[in-house]
Formats: C-alpha cells, sequence, structure tokens
C-alpha cells in the first residue's frame, strides 16, 4: 500500500474553513451567559445561598433561602 | 512510497504493548463486575475488589490509554512534521521503560501498595517511573516538533502539545506526597483540600488522556481514512482554545455537596456546563466533515468507527456536564449511574477511535491491507451492543439506587434500608457482565484482525525479499 | 486570531500553559492558600498509632472504592446516615477518603455506631450479618500481625503525636484490630458532641401494647426476621452471645418483666452506655433497628421474643 506524504492542506476544507453553524454559535454564547446566571446565584458571597442554609431550610430550620 | 525513514518499529511496540495492558485491565474488568454480584468471586488477599478495581483502571488509562496515545501520537507528529523522531533510540528505551512501569504498577497495585488517589494511586516510587516517561515523551515530542520540515502545525499537533503539558503539571502536582518508607506515602494535602487537588487531577487526567490526544488522533484519522478534509478550521481553533481553557476549572465537579466551599463548587458547575460548547464544537465539525459525503459510513469501515465514537464523545460530553448540576448530582452521585457514564466514554468513544486508528497504521506500517474487513465489521457492532448494554443497564440500576435511597414513608421515615436497596442492583449488575462479555469477544476479533494482517504484512515482506 | 502562533511552537506551548493554568491558580492553587481549606473541629484529635495502622490498611484494601466517608447536606441523607459532614473533620486525612461510589454504605459516621464485637464478626462474615451481602471476606486480616516499626515511621513521616508505649502495644494486634479501631473513629469529632440521645418515642406513662401479641402469623415472621438481624449478635436460639440471653424474663440485666414496648425502643433506637429504661441502666452496643425495620416488623420481633421467653 505504501504511504503518502501528509499534506496539512488535505487537511483543512478550503471554502468552509471559516464557517461556523448558527446553532453551535448560539449554544456557545447561551452557556457563557447561562454560566453567568448561575454563578450570580448560587455564590454564597454573591447571592447568599449555600449548600449549609439550603439543608436548614428543607429540613424546616431556618429562613427560608431564595431559590433563583 | 516515502523517502522519510519513519520510526514504525516504536510505534509497533507501543501500539502492540497497548493491545497486551488492554487484554489485562478488560478481563480484571470482568472479573470485577461478577465479584459485584458474586462476592465468593474475591481472593484474599491479592484478588479482592478493593484491589482488582485499581488493577482495571490503571491497566487500561495507563496501559491501553496511555500506550496507544504514546504509540500513535509518536505516528501522528512524525508524519505532520514530515520527519522521523528527534530521538529515535530514546523513543525505544521509553517503549520498554513504559512496560517495565504498567507491570511493576500492577504488580504493586495486586499487593495492595496504593496511595488511594482514584487514578493516581500508583505509590511514589513508581510515580517517579511515571513521570521520567512522561519527560521522555515531552523530550521528543516537543524536539520533534520544533526540528519539523513542515512550518504549520495541523490542530492535532495542538492537541498533542496541550496533552503534554497539562498531564505533567496535574501528575506532578498531585502526586506530591510525603514518603513514609519505601513502599507507602502520604498526601502531601489534606482533608477538603486533599480533595480539591486529587480531583482536580482525576477529572482533567480524564479530559487529557481521554479526550485531547484521542481528538489529535480524530483530527487525524478522520480526513486522512475519508479523505475529506476537516469542515471548519477556524471551529476547530475555537473549540481547541476554549477546551483547553474551560477544562481545567471543573474538577470539584466531583465534590458537589462535599464539604468543598460552595464557590469552588458553583465554579466548577459553570465550566463544566459551558464545557458542551467546545466539545460539541468537535461533534460538529465532524459531523460536517462526514455529511459532505455519508456514503463514506457504508463504503469505508474506519468511518464508522470514528462517527460512532465521535458520537458517543457527544453523548458523553451532554450527559457528563449534567451530571455535575446540584439537582442531577444529589440523585446520581455514588451510584452506578457514574461507571455507566465512564464506561460509555472509554467503552464507545475511546476504545472505537484507538481501535480505528490502529486499524489505520498497522496496515500502513506494515505495508499491507487489512486481513479482514468483514471481522472488523463484527468487532464493531459487538463493542457497540456490550458497550451500550453496559451503560443503560448502569444508568437504569443508578437512577433507581438514587431514587430508593432518598424514598421516605408517608411518615416521613424512610423507605429502603440500604441492603434493600443494594440487591436491586444484582440483576443489573448481570446484566451488566454480560454487556462486558460481548465488549470482550468484540475486542478479541479486533486483536485476532490485527494480528493476522501483522502476520499477513511479515509474509509478504518476506516474499519481497 | 492570527495564524502565526501555529507556526511557532514554543510560543504556542506557552501561550497553552497559560490558558491552561487559570482555572487551575482560581480553584486549585489559590484557594490552598486561604484559611477556608484548612479547617478543624475542636475535639479532632490526631489518629493513634492504632487507627493510623488501620486506616493504612483501609487504604492498602482499598475501601474507599465500594464505601464513601462524606454524607452530603441532604435530608434523606442525613435521616440515613447521620449529621452531614464538616470540612474541619478531615484536617488530618492525608490523604482524604470520601470515596465516589456507595456499593456499601457511607461510613462518615459508622464510627461508635456498633460495638467492636459487631465489627469483628462483620469483617470475618458479613453474609451472616446480611445474607445479600456482596462485601468481602476479611477474616484473613486476623492472621497479620502489625510491625510496629512501620507504623511507627508512618506516625513520624505524619507528625502525628505517640510515646513508646502506643507503639509497643502494637505488637499483639493484628490488622483487623487495627482496621476495627480505625473505623470506630470515623467521624467521633461530630458524633461525640452533635448527635443528642435518642429521646424515647415512647414514655413510661403510656404504654402502647403490641398489636401482634400472640398472633402465630408475626411469631413466625419474627422468628424470621430475628434470624437475619439478631441472631448473629443474640445467638441463633436468643440464648446470647455479643447480647445478651433474650429467652429469660431479665431486661437490661435485671429481672422483672417490662411491657412490650420497653422491647420495641430498645430495638427501634438502640442503647447507649448509661441510658436508663425502666430504671435500669444500659451498657450500650444495641444498634438501633428504625432505619432497617418497620414498625410491624419490630413488633413481630418483640411478639417472637416474647413466645420464647422462659421455655
Amino acid at each position: 500500500m505504501g504511504e503518502e506524504i501528509d499534506n496539512i492542506e488535505n487537511f483543512e476544507a478550503k471554502e468552509t474553513s471559516k464557517k461556523i453553524p448558527i446553532g453551535w454559535q448560539l449554544l456557545f454564547w447561551g452557556l457563557i451567559l447561562w454560566g453567568i446566571y448561575y454563578f450570580v446565584s448560587y455564590t454564597p458571597a454573591i447571592s447568599g445561598w449555600s449548600q449549609g442554609k439550603a439543608y436548614e431550610e428543607s429540613i424546616g430550620r431556618g429562613e427560608a433561602v431564595p431559590r433563583p | 512510497m516515502s523517502d522519510y525513514q519513519y520510526d514504525n518499529e516504536t510505534v509497533k511496540g507501543f501500539i502492540i504493548s497497548s493491545i497486551f495492558w488492554g487484554v489485562v485491565g478488560i478481563l480484571v474488568g470482568l472479573w470485577i463486575s461478577i465479584q459485584m454480584w458474586a462476592p465468593s468471586w474475591n481472593i484474599p488477599p491479592y484478588f479482592t475488589f478493593g484491589r482488582l478495581r485499581v488493577v482495571h483502571t490503571n491497566g487500561l488509562a495507563f496501559g491501553l490509554g496511555i500506550g496507544a496515545i504514546f504509540g500513535i501520537c509518536y505516528y501522528i507528529t512524525m508524519r505532520l512534521t514530515k520527519r522521523p523522531l528527534l530521538f529515535p533510540k530514546l523513543a525505544r528505551f521509553h517503549l520498554y521503560l513504559f512496560n517495565a512501569a504498567i507491570a511493576l504498577a500492577a504488580l504493586s497495585l495486586f499487593a495492595g501498595m496504593n496511595q488511594s488517589l482514584e487514578y493516581a494511586e500508583l505509590e511514589w516510587p513508581l510515580d517517579v517511573g511515571v513521570v521520567i516517561l512522561w519527560v521522555i515523551f515531552a523530550v521528543n515530542i516537543f524536539g520533534t516538533i520544533i526540528k519539523r520540515k513542515e512550518e504549520q502545525m495541523y490542530i492535532s499537533l495542538w492537541f498533542i502539545i496541550a496533552t503534554v503539558i497539562t498531564v505533567a503539571v496535574l501528575y506532578i502536582v498531585n502526586n506530591l506526597s510525603i514518603p513514609a518508607g519505601l513502599f507507602k506515602s502520604y498526601h502531601l494535602f489534606a482533608g477538603v483540600n486533599s480533595a480539591n487537588v486529587e480531583w482536580w487531577y482525576g477529572h482533567n487526567a480524564v479530559g487529557f488522556i481521554f479526550t485531547t490526544p484521542i481528538l489529535a488522533m480524530f483530527y487525524y484519522f478522520l480526513p486522512k481514512s475519508t479523505g475529506i478534509p476537516i469542515y471548519s478550521h477556524r471551529l476547530s481553533i475555537i473549540a481547541f482554545w476554549s477546551l483547553v481553557f474551560a477544562y481545567l476549572w471543573t474538577g470539584a465537579h466531583h465534590l458537589i455537596y462535599t464539604p468543598l466551599p460552595d464557590w469552588i463548587q458553583t465554579l466548577a458547575i459553570v465550566f463544566t456546563i459551558f464545557l458542551i460548547a467546545p466539545s460539541w464544537g468537535s461533534v460538529v465539525n465532524g459531523f460536517y466533515t462526514v455529511g459532505t459525503d455519508w456514503s463514506k459510513m457504508q463504503t469505508n469501515y474506519l468511518t464508522k468507527f470514528f462517527i460512532l465514537g465521535i458520537t458517543f464523545y457527544g453523548l458523553q460530553t451532554i450527559q457528563g456536564p449534567t451530571q455535575g448540576l446540584r439537582v442531577v448530582s444529589q440523585l446520581i452521585h455514588y451510584t452506578d449511574w457514574v461507571p455507566g457514564h465512564v464506561h460509555m466514554g472509554t467503552m464507545g468513544w475511546v476504545t472505537m477511535t484507538v481501535a480505528a486508528s490502529i486499524y489505520y497504521i498497522i496496515p500502513r506500517i506494515y505495508d499491507t491491507e487489512i486481513y479482514s474487513e468483514k471481522i472488523a465489521n463484527t468487532h464493531f457492532y459487538l463493542v457497540l451492543i456490550g458497550q451500550l448494554i453496559f451503560s443503560i443497564t448502569m444508568w437504569i440500576t443508578g437512577i433507581q439506587q438514587g431514587a430508593l435511597w432518598k424514598a421516605v414513608n408517608p411518615d416521613g421515615s424512610l423507605k429502603y434500608t440500604f441492603m434493600e436497596t443494594l440487591v436491586r442492583n444484582y440483576p443489573f449488575w448481570k446484566m451488566r457482565t454480560v454487556g462486558g462479555v460481548i465488549f470482550t469477544i468484540g475486542m478479541l476479533f479486533f486483536i485476532y484482525n490485527i494480528f493476522m494482517t501483522i502476520r499477513k504484512g511479515k509474509s509478504l515482506a518476506a516474499a519481497k525479499a | 486570531m492570527t495564524g502565526e502562533i501555529y507556526r511557532k511552537p514554543v510560543m504556542f506551548a506557552i501561550v497553552a500553559t497559560v490558558v491552561i493554568l487559570i482555572g487551575t491558580a482560581i480553584t486549585m492553587f489559590i484557594p490552598m492558600l486561604t484559611p477556608q481549606m484548612h479547617p478543624r473541629l475542636e475535639n479532632l484529635k490526631p489518629f493513634t498509632a492504632l487507627q493510623l495502622a488501620g486506616r493504612d490498611i483501609y487504604q492498602r484494601e482499598g475501601c474507599n472504592n465500594c464505601h464513601t466517608q462524606t454524607v452530603r447536606p441532604l435530608k434523606t441523607e442525613v435521616m440515613r446516615y447521620g449529621e452531614y459532614s464538616k470540612a474541619g473533620e478531615f484536617a488530618y486525612d492525608h490523604p482524604f477518603l470520601w470515596g465516589s461510589k456507595r456499593t456499601g454504605p457511607d461510613l462518615a459516621r459508622v464510627g461508635g455506631k456498633y460495638p467492636d464485637a459487631w465489627h469483628y464478626r462483620h469483617f470475618e462474615n458479613p453474609q451472616a450479618f446480611f445474607a445479600e451481602s456482596n462485601m468481602p471476606v476479611y477474616e484473613w486480616l486476623k492472621d497479620n500481625k502489625l510491625d510496629p516499626a512501620k507504623i511507627e515511621a508512618h506516625m513520624k513521616a505524619l507528625g502525628f503525636p505517640y510515646i513508646p508505649e502506643d507503639i509497643e502495644l502494637l505488637k499483639d494486634k493484628t490488622e483487623l484490630d487495627a482496621l476495627v479501631s480505625y473505623v470506630q473513629v470515623i467521624g467521633a469529632s461530630v458524633t461525640k458532641k452533635a448527635v443528642p440521645m435518642a429521646t424515647p418515642a415512647v414514655t413510661e406513662k403510656e404504654h402502647i401494647s403490641n398489636p401482634f401479641a400472640g398472633d402465630p402469623k408475626a411469631i413466625a415472621a419474627g422468628k424470621n426476621i430475628f434470624a437475619k438481624n439478631c441472631a448473629v449478635c443474640h445467638g441463633e436460639n436468643a440464648q446470647g452471645d455479643i447480647g445478651p440471653n433474650l429467652t429469660d424474663k431479665a431486661f437490661l440485666y435485671a429481672e422483672g418483666d417490662v411491657p412490650d414496648d420497653d422491647y420495641f425502643e430498645i430495638i427501634n433506637n438502640g442503647t447507649t452506655p448509661g441510658m436508663i429504661e425502666e430504671g435500669r441502666t444500659a451498657k450500650g452496643g444495641m444498634i438501633p433497628f428504625k432505619d432497617t425495620l418497620s414498625k410491624d416488623e419490630i413488633w413481630s420481633v418483640v411478639a417472637y421474643i416474647r413466645s420464647i421467653q422462659g421455655k
């Protein structure tokens, strides 16, 4: 069979090399936005939420923790 | 024919070694899957579940995984740099040292020398050995790339470079320990901190052993075997950088609801979910690439492996991030769902891609054709079915376990004892063993096919001479 | 994005390293330098030589492959295992042994839950307690003597305090002794103070009678439950072994019969040393069965015990 020498040109499509499917772009930016929302909601220093407080609330003790 | 004198012997050596250690790891895996429902299969002291499980995970991650990565990365790097390895003798020494280290590693784990850090169980003398192995690999890869004959570095080389750097940092930091004798050490870090370091390592070892080098193979062998170029170079670039950036934040998703500070857990979840995007960047790129000519799925037996492999990678990288969410984690963490998840990645994505890469490489370096495409197709369907049975049974029983643990009576008391929740796993664990047997038979077909291809190549070469 | 970097491997490697290390620094290296990663509960003690030897065996045998050591702050999990895990409990854990899979139950609160004798017998033959358990047998640990010199070296490596007598003491101990001693200290820094004594569900004034008293069906069911759950400590015929004889009318080591619901109470909640029931003092060691058996099942066992008393 032998072995052909790699030509890097053959690895990358020419016409579509700069195209990024729109669905994927939406996914990318959407996840970043979601990440900001989640970080703000579940970081104790920002939202006051903590897993300890959420536990106290679940057993009916302590103040209700706002559930974003 | 090529004028270049590629160092094929080392590549062959690593591939054959990795297949050997793979067989050992898979057989031990079958054994422990039986121990889960038949405790009499524990043979103390060396062959109890607690010792064998680490032989299974280390054997496959380090023996099969890293062995194949060393061999195939050498193969890819030489071709993309258009030159032989810079230090061929060092590469040969690398191969011998690798096999010695894996053999000693297996023996030490049977003997119970165990740091109790998941995927970093090996005791410190072997850690030193692993670091030496990695340095040799790094020197040869970087040296070869620096002295390359092709100016542009293709994306596979980026993934290989990222792997070399990251695994080095991870392995060295997590294995820092206080030696307490020749075969015993204690993690330098304690408690919560020890947990944070270990899962920073544990998660990223998965990322940079089971993801980035396998993506390097995918991006190289998919265009090579199909003749279709990768759809979007720009997407490859964004996917690469966002993947390697986001990965290292996410280790703490293994520690959801533990005493680890909440903010570290939250940050880990944020980046874990984000990782869906870069992971799917590669998936989308793969689909769009083959999408220009789907008939390759039928006409080219390797395309199936790569496309199913990247599909499982895609499923894996949705399921995994979802598991990181607190609401999901509280149900499925600590259950069999997690081994189900891991095995979709390893048996689906990693093994499919590695096996296809080996199918591509072996005939070329032995200057022949594959022994039998029919056997390769049988192999494909057996490992696919075996893996699906494995993963699906574990997901079902995992959800069941999580739900039974949480179930309460109308008066608020717990509904099930732990034993009652355990015994309901048994039918699924038995089915998992069946899945494992089917997968193993598939792998035996693969090994037979590779072995016969090598034999064919050797007899052809002998006839020519 | 400029394409230059893909032609310069050294530059590429440097940039990649920086990109990779940002997340590492923020989530791992920087927290490590802050006190929140190094908390210690006030009454947490370093491991003794025997306990550390046991922990070494726990690591060697890979117990963490099937047992976790962290209770999550989730309602049903706390109900099942006890107080949720606190960061300060683990200051001496090199490494942490939280595990990642519960093939067996969590062990974060197992210390002091059962008497030593229970653990010895369970390690020797887990299936004697739970016929369908998949835990391997660890009886063989009884045959291995500890190596005091090795354990002393381990204590030194970790900087845990000890006196020569502690090491001297190890000479006659087996690996199983060490393992039991370790298991009994897991979570002790929390359980010893945080969990209040179980308050009796039944007060002395309002006795409840056994709904199944004398019912032959319930007695047969109770006998069955007894064989599976109780016989291992109280003997096959309830003649007494680790736990006391149940065929006599003595209750908590004193003669004189007591109402059925006192039996229910003890089976349901177990005993702690010094606990007072019907004016009698318990020695402790009885395991609570409220998580294992339903109320009807406990009453059936009481009916069975009553049926064999005095025979």
